[in-house]
């Protein structure tokens, strides 16, 4: 007989490849701060395996580990048997939704989504200070974190675009609502449409985004399969900024987080690093670096529904820029900035920023 | 277990340390092994106060109690298989003291092993019984296996390290055992009795290891052979040129086969391959080491030998050794990854064999080792949901059992006997010596608390 959960219909063959060996041990954020077996990746595949099995009932019970994953996907890249355990839980989420089982913060986050054009549920987008274009070449999407949270790494990315000369406008946009995909929910396609249309609406071939989750999702989700349809292309802007002979530089000795969003999602490692070490040569690595980066412990929709465990994960990451006496810390990621700062201590001497905002202060100080 | 028995440990370790939730249950039901069980509960003891109250209540209201590292047995070790007590002992994680001085180090048992050596580092020093799964792995549950790695024929096993312990009995009382001292002649060897016990005497609760000044230099060769034989004598060879490896590990034809067909590493169509490794203070010392080595390839009709000249050449030629575990899991459901170990003299007569029982029940059946010390891991690939495989799985590793007893060698050579040798233990040992097991086990656990129903005593 069929089993009646999608997850079990889909990732049974790697649910019963999972040999159990613990590898993931090693790199789980959720396990590194908590030791707790239930929360890593052997942990989920082994409930998930018994609720295949129909020995573990899918229930509220194990909302506190199955909701509990940052989606990192370091224990997929760590994994010998070739599972992905993200994907699986990601599903096996979709199956407590459809039963009733849901992380109150989920269930309002999706709530929320149905009435509001941000995750936080911000009545007034900032307009930061530029006018609506009706056409220009690029258009720059900000995305919810950099629109309500880390406004001033917006305004210094856009600042920076302001000196390079870029004809970009913003729109009026609203969530990707992508997270909802990793929270048990389903894209909301209104918003989808919604920024699909205002994007086209610019003239615009290109879409510039702040959020390395955004161009995941407008890359990657048939909602927005109508961009590609129409020759619009969407990059990140450390993408953009690679190309630019910036012509800043600092001595100080910076280092880089890279962000899963960017690197284990979408296999980009380097091209943030050619940037950096163009304007750093002073550049150092953290003792994770590359695929085996440790998570900032926001991602999967933790940090909204277990904020301690999601500033301890960001104080652990830091604790490595420690180690090596960075100076500086810089990624590509509102969320990650935006975790990382509020989990800094104040005896930490570094400063953390996105590459773009990093990149607008040596302007600034060089003027 | 009841009620007022959670309540009780709950009073102990405090409640944010205790757990008989569901999915903490189901998490800890299983190790590497393809053994399951669940237990009652879990507690995470933070130190051996903690653990030794803990003790007291299980010898008092007789329920089992599992100490337990990361898991990774792949005998059934940490499997609690009559329920009762986990004991998680992952949050005592501290490195106490590193003595260059006094050449040692002393730690708590749920310290990662990778953890360990990244702190060595800096001083040249290692810990050198290095197993597969080190970067996971505790060093708890490394003396409670008596772990071994790749270095062993050059650097021993775990035992060969552990100076002292300090143990929980199962009745509660704490003892420290063994010495600082690089030499004891102390009284009976109680440190060596619990190392490798399986967490079946008592809970080790602080490792006191000896540690090795790390050669910074190695030289590494591979070899290709079109017969087993010539490979077999190759090693035998070896071990008389008077040179010791640090490493001389072997991977046989099934594992090469699955390694071109799921893979992009470029290995030629051979019978079997071994890889060695040397290491020393000069480049003129591992080189003079590895071209006694490449000497005796070449006269066993190494059909090619490669030597690295460079670090990112040494890691292609490990690339094949290292891939083995990652392609037998992505090509398979279910694991058996065996352990034996037969003298060195005998480890070409071994192969042959296995590749015969893996015929004769037509298994998978890959074989990779350490040769160095005659210790080779066959890993059954199969599909756990077919019970016809399933049963000539189970016949083919008795057989395999047999075959080494015939030849002299031991069950298991580092992974312990835990539930998975059971059946075998009696064909190795002697009835006087499991007699002997079995009252060691009654003297110091007499209610039969500790990991109950492991290594068939």
């Amino acid at each position: 007989m069929e089993n009646k959960y999608n997850f079990a219909k889909k990732y049974r063959d790697q649910l019963l490849r999972c040999s159990s060996c613990g590898s993931c041990r090693a790199v789980c954020p959720v396990f590194g701060i908590s030791k707790r077996p239930a929360y890593n990746a052997r942990g989920k595949m082994l409930i998930l395996k018994e609720v295949m099995e129909g020995t573990v009932e899918l229930n509220d019970e194990l909302i506190e580990t199955l909701f509990q994953c940052t989606t990192c996907a370091n224990c997929a890249a760590n994994c010998p048997s070739g599972v992905n355990p993200p994907e699986i839980i990601k599903q096996a989420r979709k199956d407590m939704v459809n039963i009733g089982s849901c992380h109150p913060v989920f269930k309002g986050m999706n709530e929320v989504l149905k009435k509001s054009t941000n995750i936080y549920a911000e009545a007034e987008a900032e307009d930061f200070s530029r006018e609506k274009k009706a056409n220009a070449e690029y258009v720059y999407f900000v995305g919810c974190v950099g629109m309500y949270r880390e406004d001033e790494a917006t305004e210094a990315a856009l600042e920076l675009l302001d000196r390079l000369k870029v004809d970009y406008t913003l729109i009026d946009e609203v969530c990707c609502s992508g997270v909802l995909e990793d929270v048990g929910y389903s894209l909301n396609n209104d918003l989808a449409f919604t920024n699909v249309e205002r994007i086209r609406a610019t003239g615009a071939k290109k879409v510039i985004t702040g959020c390395p989750y955004c161009t995941r999702t407008f890359n990657n989700k048939t909602q927005y399969a109508d961009l590609n349809k129409n020759g619009i292309q969407v990059i990140h802007i450390f993408q953009f900024l690679k190309d630019f002979d910036l012509g800043v530089k600092t001595k100080k000795r910076v280092t880089y987080h890279d962000p899963c969003d960017l690197g284990r999602h979408c296999g980009i490692y380097e091209e943030p690093r050619e940037t950096i070490r163009k304007i750093a040569p002073n550049f150092v690595e953290m003792r994770h670096h590359h695929a085996n980066s440790l998570c900032c412990g926001a991602g999967g929709g933790v940090r909204g529904a277990f904020a301690k465990n999601s500033i301890t994960m960001a104080r652990k990451r830091l604790e490595e820029a420690e180690e090596i006496d960075a100076e500086v810390v810089l990624t590509e990621c509102n969320s990650c900035v935006h975790n990382l700062r509020n989990a800094k201590l104040r005896a930490q001497n570094f400063r953390i920023y996105t590459t773009t905002e990093f990149i607008n202060l040596l302007f600034e100080t060089s003027e | 277990m009841n009620e007022e028995t959670k309540e009780r440990i709950k009073v102990i370790v405090g409640s944010e340390n205790f757990s008989d939730a569901l999915i903490d249950r189901v998490a800890y039901s299983k190790d590497s092994s393809e053994y399951k069980n669940r237990p009652d509960a879990a507690a995470w003891p933070l130190n051996a106060e903690h653990v030794s109250e803990i003790l007291t209540l299980a010898n008092q209201n007789y329920f089992p109690v599992i100490a337990r590292g990361a898991g990774t047995s792949l005998a059934g070790l940490a499997v609690p298989q009559q329920g009762g007590l986990i004991l998680d002992m992952g949050k005592m994680d501290k490195i106490i003291d590193i003595n260059i001085e006094d050449r040692l180090v002393v730690v708590q048992p749920g310290v990662v092993y990778a953890d360990l050596d990244r702190s060595l580092m800096p001083y040249g020093f290692f810990f050198p019984p290095d197993p597969a799964s080190g970067s996971v792995c505790t060093l708890g549950g490394n003396v409670a296996t008596n772990a071994g790695g790749i270095k062993g024929a050059k650097y021993g096993t775990t035992k060969d390290y552990v100076l002292a312990l300090e143990v929980v009995l199962a009745d509660g009382r704490i003892m420290r055992i063994g010495s600082k001292c690089m030499k004891s002649s102390s009284g009976y060897d109680l440190t060596r009795l619990f190392v490798g016990s399986e967490g079946t005497l008592g809970v080790v609760s602080e490792i006191t290891l000896k540690i090795n000044p790390k050669p910074p230099l190695v030289s590494t060769a591979m070899a290709t052979f079109e017969n087993l034989q010539d490979a077999g004598r190759a090693v035998s060879q070896i071990m008389h040129s008077g040179i010791l490896p640090s490493a001389l590990e072997v991977v046989d034809h099934q594992s090469i086969t699955a390694i071109r067909e799921n893979t992009t590493t470029n290995l030629p169509d051979v019978e079997v391959l071994l890889v060695a490794e040397t290491d020393g203070y000069t480049k003129a010392e591992t080189d003079y080491q590895m071209e006694k080595i490449v000497a005796v390839f070449r006269k066993n009709n190494a059909t090619t030998v490669t030597k690295a000249d460079s670090q990112e050449e040494a890691e292609a030629l490990w690339q094949a050794r290292k891939s083995v575990y990652g392609v037998f899991a992505k090509i398979s459901n279910n694991l058996s990854v065996e352990d034996l170990a037969v003298p060195m003299s005998k480890v070409s007569d071994m192969m042959t064999a296995i590749s015969a029982i893996a015929e004769k029940y037509d298994l998978k059946m890959p074989t990779v080792g350490h040769v160095g010390d005659g210790n080779l891991h066959p890993t059954i690939c199969f599909d756990g949901t077919n019970k016809n495989e399933v049963e000539r799985v189970d016949a083919a590793t008795a057989e395999l059992f047999r075959k080494v007893v015939q030849l002299g060698g031991t069950i298991t050579g580092e992974h312990g006997i835990g539930l998975a040798k059971i059946p075998y233990m009696d064909w190795e040992h002697e009835r006087q010596s499991i007699e002997v097991m079995r009252s060691l086990k009654e003297a110091l656990d007499p209610k039969n608390i500790l990991n109950p129903g492991k290594m068939g005593l």
